[in-house]
């Protein structure tokens, strides 16, 4: 029995996602031909002088020995490689890699699964439609707030002398005596668990809804030939998926690399560095540590890494929208 | 799989959901009972999960600061300004992008535009700020915000506004062509009522993140102009932070956004994901 045949694949919502579909190309309609150029010529003329300009002079100060006294006094001078030198032979930024690293194990790919568990869970085993939408708006309602209420309640909650999670910990009976939640080496686990409690929401919604959008038709095909359970998961729903996980995953890579709010609120990269963020550090330089030759390099470097993630992803991005017919 | 085993791992996984939901939900019920507690009682040695009094005048006892207040309304001012300027702009290079790909650069210049959207903010933060300081509106100002945050929010106005303009069919507005209309009005009135609840929903969400956004207002407004993201984390007395009354601030302040997410949760899949996944 084929997909067509069947009784309710007549159904609203029963028809093949868009990436099945393809558009025609069509001939254009008519209008001048500066009308096109002069729409979009706006808001690129606004991205250069907001993001290119501010890029540009990033990177030529990132050669130059530049620091705040010197700028205003518009005497710097070129340096060659050595805010590059400074930067990558640091302990300051190795440390940092190495929290990103962590961060990114936890606040990245942690929430990506954790995210599609909980989303598959909610579509496949929760069965009341109208309960579904509740449990959705409360799992999603922490994605919503400003970053720095989460800061500022995540370090009310773990004040370590007499924060709610400290209590809530010794009432359960799951630590004997308070955690120090903003010490060395353990202040980078406050944050990311504030941000997990943030953004686990992303992937979550992102993959209930592409859960939502594949076609009921395949499923009852499933059904017809006998798969259920676990084995409709993983040679159906999972591969049916992999697209929509897998931009949920970048979304969220990205976001990594530019995420300072959370350090900012909570401990300011403290106790003595032990959770500043490559990012913090860019902002905390030249902000508040006058070195802007220094800085800059920490944003080229970033700025590079960001660049080929961006690549890959719009590449990716691309790819997933043609086969949609958008693109 | 044996069908007990099955059962059993539909039931764990649901206790697992159940406890998401928990951890989940309890951030938000601190927050609650804490916005009601006295400030003696949010400084207990030993927190207590239910409020003994509760003090509803909390709430009004927040803006006894004039300058609560008023940093709600700037922030306000400079979501909505910002969301104007986003919108007005993306809609248009939108509709170019959708309308007349070639003549409007092609797709690489909207993959191009879109790109700004994930570009990690620090690395203009520091020339902008010199930038705005030498202009005559200076950074302490509504509109050097309104601009900034249209490094995210233009390109995702841009974009998203690309992917309505192409699902509304072109089909209308030739006819509307062949029936005599100018370009520019087949736009206002057959393309733009189509594209109306998605170009909302844009709207909305550019909105959110720009109430949201703390970063660029943390460094560059302060004295004049004070947006409440970072009025909140500074908002002590003395040398006490006012647990009760932060908590009762960031309450509020948060009404706005969660509000908007409930309305338009559908629409808001498809900005999250650029438009691959349709809510």
């Amino acid at each position: 029995m084929s997909v067509a045949d069947m009784p309710n694949a007549e159904i609203p919502g029963a028809e093949m996602p868009d990436w099945f579909v393809h558009k025609k190309p069509r001939a254009n309609l008519i209008v001048a031909r500066w009308v096109p150029a002069a729409l979009v010529g706006l808001p690129v003329l606004v991205l250069f002088a907001i993001v290119v300009y501010p890029t540009v002079w990033m990177f030529y100060h990132s050669f130059q020995d530049t620091n705040m006294m010197r700028l205003f006094q518009g005497n710097w001078s070129f340096v060659g490689w050595d805010n590059f030198g400074a930067v990558l032979s640091s302990g300051r930024f190795g440390d940092s890699v190495v929290h990103l690293m962590q961060y990114l194990l936890f606040g990245c790919v942690l929430q990506v699964i954790l995210g599609t568990i909980l989303a598959l869970t909610l579509y496949e085993i929760v069965r009341q439609e109208w309960l579904r939408v509740i449990l959705l708006i409360v799992l999603v309602l922490p994605m919503m707030l400003p970053p720095s209420i989460v800061g500022v309640l995540w370090k009310f909650m773990l004040t370590p002398s007499n924060g709610a999670v400290n209590q809530a910990l010794l009432n359960l009976g799951l630590v004997d005596k308070h955690v120090e939640w903003f010490n060395a080496g353990v202040s980078l686990w406050a944050i990311i668990i504030a941000d997990v409690w943030n953004w686990t929401a992303l992937p979550l919604l992102i993959v209930y809804s592409g859960r939502v959008s594949l076609p009921p038709a395949v499923y009852e095909a499933a059904r017809v030939d006998g798969a259920k359970g676990w084995l409709v998961m993983r040679r159906i729903t999972l591969p049916m998926l992999k697209e929509v996980i897998a931009i949920a995953f970048i979304v969220r890579f990205m976001d990594a690399f530019k995420f300072v709010d959370l350090v900012y609120v909570m401990t300011s990269g403290g106790p003595a560095q032990t959770s500043e963020l490559p990012a913090y550090i860019a902002f905390q330089r030249g902000i508040r540590e006058f070195a802007i030759g220094e800085a800059a390099a920490y944003a080229i470097i970033i700025f590079a890494i960001s660049a080929v993630l961006i690549t890959l992803f719009l590449k990716y991005l691309k790819k997933v929208l043609k086969a949609q017919g958008i693109a | 799989m044996s069908e007990q085993t099955a059962r059993l791992i539909r039931t764990l996984l649901l206790i697992f959901l159940g406890l998401w939901l928990i951890l989940t939900l309890f951030p938000l019920y601190w927050q609650f009972i804490t916005a009601f507690k006295s400030a003696a009682e949010t400084n207990r040695t030993i927190p207590s999960f239910w409020p003994e009094v509760w003090h509803f005048e909390n709430l009004v006892s927040v803006f006894a600061e004039p300058t609560n207040f008023s940093a709600l309304v700037d922030s306000f001012i400079i979501a909505t300004g910002n969301t104007i300027a986003s919108l007005v702009l993306g809609s248009l290079a939108g509709y170019a992008f959708a309308r007349f790909p070639r003549q409007a650069g092609g797709e690489n210049l909207a993959f191009w535009i879109l790109s700004n959207r994930m570009f990690p903010p620090v690395a203009v933060l520091v020339p902008m700020f010199f930038l705005f300081d030498a202009m005559p509106w200076g950074t302490d100002s509504y509109l050097s915000l309104i601009i900034l945050y249209l490094v995210f929010n233009m390109p995702l106005a841009t974009w998203l506004m690309m992917v309505f303009f192409r699902d509304a069919p072109r089909e209308l507005e030739e006819a509307a062509y062949l029936d005599g209309y100018t370009p520019l009005r087949a736009f206002v009135k057959v393309t733009l009522p189509l594209v109306l609840p998605g170009m909302i929903s844009v709207a909305m969400l550019c909105w959110i993140f720009a109430w949201n956004e703390y970063l660029f207002a943390n460094l560059f407004v302060g004295t004049q102009v004070r947006t409440f993201t970072i009025v909140i984390p500074t908002f002590t007395h003395g040398s006490q932070t006012l647990w009760n009354l932060q908590m009762a601030f960031s309450m509020i302040a948060m009404l706005p956004p969660v509000a908007l997410f409930i309305l338009l949760r559908r629409y808001m899949v498809r900005g999250l994901s650029l438009g691959v996944v349709k809510g």
